[in-house]
């Protein structure tokens, strides 16, 4: 095992890709000076988006990498997670330089938190990493849970009674769904190892493994398996009607972790429906999870737009605009065709940079403002222009305005349901997003272009806080126009093995 | 091979799973739950030799040492530490959202319901299957009814933990243990959760001077 180390480059960028963010953890520990940890923990969060964009052009050109006997297995699916969480790290322990700082000035915070913060954050990108590099569906479960587990200690960061009302409902919510998420992995196991001699070994449950048993499954212990899943990784992926837990935990998270969990941790979670989407699709068809996954989809959208017409609370709203998204990539896959799989895996992206970016400028909004209430916040533009420019660009991206990224995915999601046959739910799609576009577009232009209050500073709050807003703004742009061919190239093939499955049948 | 008198075992130690689990469900005070929690592992542990006995799988020895480790002997260590710790004058359950007389009878109907859903799913099984599959779903179910029916945190907290067991049955049952490492990767998991949920309890008991599920309602969108 130890000889394979060495023997390729994607085996040393596959096991540094999990040492880094450890290392990093541990340094933190030791270092407990606030300048230290910081810059540790940028500069580790610089080599994981290095290395991962390294390990996603070896994916390019070999399409699958399965190393250590199998233990870690990336695709091209793998690397647009693998891409989004570590683009989304780097530019949040930037962010977190500052938004963290700026809480340590203001006393809300001590440094022995702010070292316990950036030991979080560490562990964070970690056990999101592990996601998609595992093959075993065991293991990627459990780093799963592992992301729960310290997400739930950097929410309770601050000791307050709203963040620890939010970190238990999620503790509990979601543990218990993704205890049903366990129930359906381990029911996958079963039926791959049915005939196997008891005891089997691990490799039943890669998903390789599952993949190429996949059509001499029983069908019915499939399907019921595959509604445990969507079940339980859909708690976690913020799918209603479980999404419940997702805007208390959102919000009352650090800005630059809130980033993260909406922007990436969804994405992990819907990565784990996605991997079982295809051993069902190949095993019954792709009718039956497609139906279930365009069902909650809808129910999604239309529960974040009524959330989001009538939310009073900043980083509330932007919590449901995540749920409204996860639907939206939801039904997109559930359409089933080439474009509607390309617009979703091309959406993942999109709603990673724009939600992280919206996440970032609602921080440091509500930092200058020292509210989170929507009606209490106006004029940002006035009073923080650059940050009032990011918001803006962010909020007009997320309600789907061209001629941003998030319309371009739109459209393609849109017309692949109209091409798909699928009426309704594109009509009712669409009409949730009008109600969205409303909703959330008065919210928006009352925050950045109202009247002031006239005592309010002017001024943004440090170059630290806008170099990653004004990144993923020009990211937002750029892809509004056109996806960069190697991007393009790896969603094309990642949408090849999604669509694996219906060619079966 | 499995002879008469190890199916008799079977049947059982299933019954005392469940008897133990019903400890839960009457209990009123703090350290009671955990003491019916490590019963029921400790059955727990014994039932998961026995599949091992059964079947000759020598990993499941280990799985059912690791699982008296630490679910029977540190988990329980740890909730004793909170319960001692926790600044709360009355340490019971005083006043459940459903009173423990029609708990009782729930959970007896949630056992029959797991043995309905046990006979309705049809799945290819041996005498372990059939024995302890409906179980594992009726501890996975009184685990939900106990999170949603009862008041205190820590309450809840037994009710997680109670699902978990059900989660371990089920697998070691259906599958006679997958692979020894993600099996410890699971107690891992678990026993940092339980880590974790103790400082949120502590958080919340001086926060709210209660761990009085009651006062996390204030987050809502109205």
């Amino acid at each position: 095992m130890f000889s394979e180390l060495f023997s390729s480059l994607e085996s040393i960028l596959i096991i540094a890709l999990i040492i880094t963010p450890i290392t990093s953890g541990v340094l933190v520990t030791f270092l407990k000076r606030k300048r230290l940890v910081e810059v540790v923990t940028v500069f580790s969060s610089f080599l994981i988006l290095i290395e991962g964009l390294i390990l996603v052009n070896s994916i390019l050109k070999y399409k699958t990498i399965s190393v250590f006997n199998g233990i870690f297995y990336v695709d091209s699916l793998s690397g647009i997670i693998i891409i989004t969480v570590s683009l989304v790290g780097f530019l949040s322990s930037i962010y977190s330089v500052s938004y963290m700082g700026k809480q340590y000035e203001k006393l809300i915070i001590d440094e022995k938190k702010l070292v316990r913060y950036y030991q979080g954050f560490n562990m964070f990108l970690f056990t999101m990493l592990l996601v998609p590099i595992s093959n075993n569906m065991g293991m990627m479960w459990i780093a799963i849970e592992a992301t729960t587990l310290v997400s739930v200690l950097l929410i309770m960061l601050y000791v307050k009674q709203s963040s620890i009302e939010a970190s238990w409902k999620y503790l509990l919510i979601a543990t218990v769904g993704l205890s049903l998420a366990l129930f359906g992995t381990i029911f996958f196991y079963y039926v791959n190892t049915i005939d196997a001699p008891i005891g089997g070994d691990a490799s039943g449950m890669n998903w390789t493994n599952l993949v190429e048993n996949a059509s001499g499954f029983d069908p019915n212990l499939v399907k019921l398996a595959f509604i445990f899943i969507i079940v339980g990784f859909g708690t976690k992926a913020g799918l209603a009607p479980m999404h419940t837990w997702l805007p208390d935990a959102h919000s009352e998270a650090p800005s630059p972790i809130s980033a993260l969990l909406s922007g990436v941790l969804l994405n992990c979670a819907f990565y784990g429906i996605l991997r079982f989407h295809i051993i069902t699709s190949n095993s019954v068809g792709s009718h039956f999870s497609n139906t279930l996954l365009m069902i909650l989809g809808v129910i999604s959208i239309g529960i974040a737009a009524a959330s989001i017409y009538f939310q009073k609370d900043l980083k509330r709203m932007l919590a449901f605009s995540s749920v409204e998204h996860m639907g939206i990539i939801s039904v997109a896959i559930g359409f089933g065709s080439v474009i509607g799989i390309f617009g979703a895996l091309l959406h993942i992206i999109n709603h990673a940079v724009v939600k992280s970016l919206l996440f970032f400028a609602s921080g440091s909004i509500s930092q200058k403002y020292e509210t989170k209430l929507i009606s209490d916040t106006s004029g940002i533009i006035r009073i923080m222009p650059i940050t009032g420019f990011a918001f803006l660009i962010g909020g007009l991206a997320v309600i789907g305005m061209p001629p941003f990224n998030i319309f371009m995915s739109e459209f393609l999601v849109l017309s692949s349901g109209f091409e798909s046959e699928n009426f309704l739910p594109s009509m009712l799609v669409i009409l949730f997003l009008v109600i969205i576009f409303a909703g959330f577009g008065k919210h928006l232009l009352k925050m950045i272009f109202g009247n002031p209050k006239q005592t309010m500073k002017k001024g943004d709050l440090g170059i630290l806080s806008i170099i990653p807003m004004l990144v993923l703004v020009s990211i937002i742009f750029v892809m509004g126009v056109y996806v960069p061919e190697p991007l393009q190239r790896l969603i094309e093939n990642a949408s090849q093995i999604l669509l694996v499955g219906d060619a079966h049948n | 091979m499995i002879f008469p008198t190890e199916i008799n075992l079977l049947d059982i130690s299933s019954v005392i799973l469940l008897v133990a689990t019903f400890g839960l469900i009457v209990s009123r005070g703090f350290s009671n739950w955990v003491h019916a929690y490590r019963y029921q592992t400790m059955v727990l542990a014994g039932i998961v030799a026995l599949i091992a006995l059964i079947t000759d799988i020598w990993e499941l020895y280990i799985v059912s040492a690791l699982t008296f480790g630490i679910k029977a002997i540190v988990i329980p260590k740890i909730l004793f530490y909170v319960t001692n710790k926790l600044d709360s004058p009355i340490k019971l359950e005083v006043n459940p959202y459903v009173g423990m007389k029609l708990s009782v009878i729930i959970s007896a109907l949630l056992v029959a319901m797991s043995y309905f859903i046990f006979l309705y799913l049809d799945i290819k099984s041996n005498e372990i299957i059939q024995v302890f599959l409906p179980v594992s779903f009726a501890l996975f179910f009184i685990g939900l009814f106990l999170i949603v029916s009862r008041r205190k945190a820590l309450n809840q907290m037994v009710g997680l933990l109670t699902i978990e067991n059900g989660l371990f049955l089920f697998a070691v049952s259906l599958t006679h243990g997958f692979s020894l490492i993600i099996e410890i990767g699971l107690m891992a998991d678990i026993l940092l959760g339980v880590i974790i949920s103790s400082i949120l309890l502590f958080r919340m008991s001086r926060t709210f001077d209660s761990i009085d599920i009651e006062n996390l309602e204030s987050l809502r969108d109205d």
